[in-house]
C-alpha cells in the first residue's frame, strides 16, 4: 500500500478554509492562524442569525399588521382573538402581505374577525 | 411568497400638525417618535425612513403631570470642571418648550443612526405659528 503523506490533505483544509474566509478585514482572509478563528467565529453567527431570522420578521409582520388594523380601528391584539374565534387560520406572513398588497381585502379580514368579538 | 421589501420611492412623506394644547409630554412623544418612524403605515420597515413630517405647535402648552414641573431635572455638562449645570422641567417649559419636545421623542426613538433623520422631520413651535403652511399639514389628534 502507498504511503499516505499529510501535505495534499492539509492544503484541501487549507483551500477550503481560505474560500470562506473570501472578503473578511485584513489579516482575516490571508492568515492562516486568524482566517480560522475567523471563519469559525463567522460560522457560528451565521447558525446563530438563521435561527433568529424568523424571529425578527414575525417581529415586523406583527408591526405591519398592527398598523393596518389601526387603520380600520381595532387593536392588534382584538383582532387576532377575532380571528382565532372566527376559525381563520391565516399566518402573520400571509396577513402582513395582504395588508401591505391588498388594503381592501385586509379590511375584508377584519370585518370577518371583528363580527366574532363583542 | 417574500416579505414585502419597500423601496424608498414607495412611501408617501404626508405633513401632520399636532396642537400639543394640554397633552402630557410623554403620550405626546411616544406618539410623535411612532408617527416619525412610520408605524402607523402597513408598509413600516425598521431600517428604512418611511415617517411623516410632524409639526407640533403650542409647545409652551405641554402639560407636566404630577411633581414634575418642579422636580424632575433637566442635566447637561459643559465640560469644564464642576460644569455640571441644571433646570427644572418647569424653566424648560418655560424657556425652551421645543427643546424639551425635542429631547423626549429624541430618547424615546431607537439609538441609531436613523434617529438624527427621524429628528430632522420634527418642528416644533412654541406658539400657534408654524412657517410650514406651504407643505399644507394635515391636523391630526394624536393623543386620545
Amino acid at each position: 500500500m502507498p504511503r499516505s503523506k499529510s501535505a495534499s490533505n492539509a492544503r484541501r483544509k487549507e483551500q477550503k478554509l481560505f474560500k470562506r474566509a473570501k472578503g473578511f478585514w485584513g489579516k482575516h482572509k490571508n492568515v492562516k492562524k486568524v482566517a480560522k478563528e475567523a471563519v469559525n467565529h463567522a460560522l457560528d453567527c451565521s447558525f446563530h442569525d438563521r435561527r433568529t431570522r424568523t424571529r425578527e420578521f414575525r417581529t415586523l409582520w406583527i408591526a405591519r399588521i398592527n398598523a393596518a388594523c389601526r387603520l380600520n380601528d381595532i387593536s392588534y391584539s382584538v383582532f387576532m382573538h377575532g380571528l382565532k374565534k372566527a376559525g381563520i387560520e391565516l399566518n402573520r406572513k400571509a396577513l402582513a402581505d395582504i395588508a401591505v398588497r391588498d388594503p381592501q381585502g385586509f379590511t375584508g379580514v377584519v370585518d370577518m374577525a371583528r363580527k366574532h368579538v363583542a | 411568497m417574500k416579505t414585502f421589501q419597500p423601496k424608498t420611492s414607495d412611501f408617501t412623506r404626508d405633513w401632520v400638525l399636532v396642537d400639543a394644547r394640554d397633552i402630557p409630554l410623554g403620550r405626546l412623544a411616544s406618539q410623535v417618535a411612532a408617527r416619525l418612524r412610520g408605524k402607523h403605515k402597513p408598509t413600516f420597515t425598521p431600517n428604512m425612513d418611511c415617517g411623516d413630517f410632524v409639526v407640533v405647535v403650542n409647545a409652551d402648552q405641554i402639560k407636566l403631570t404630577g411633581r414634575k414641573h418642579d422636580d424632575k431635572m433637566h442635566y447637561w455638562h459643559t465640560g469644564y470642571t464642576g460644569g455640571i449645570k441644571s433646570v427644572t422641567y418647569g424653566q424648560l417649559l418655560e424657556n425652551k418648550p421645543e427643546k424639551m419636545l425635542m429631547l423626549a421623542v429624541k430618547r424615546m426613538l431607537p439609538r441609531n443612526k436613523l434617529r438624527k433623520i427621524f429628528l430632522r422631520k420634527l418642528k416644533v413651535y412654541a406658539g400657534a405659528e408654524h412657517p410650514h403652511t406651504a407643505q399644507q399639514p394635515k391636523t391630526i389628534k394624536l393623543v386620545k
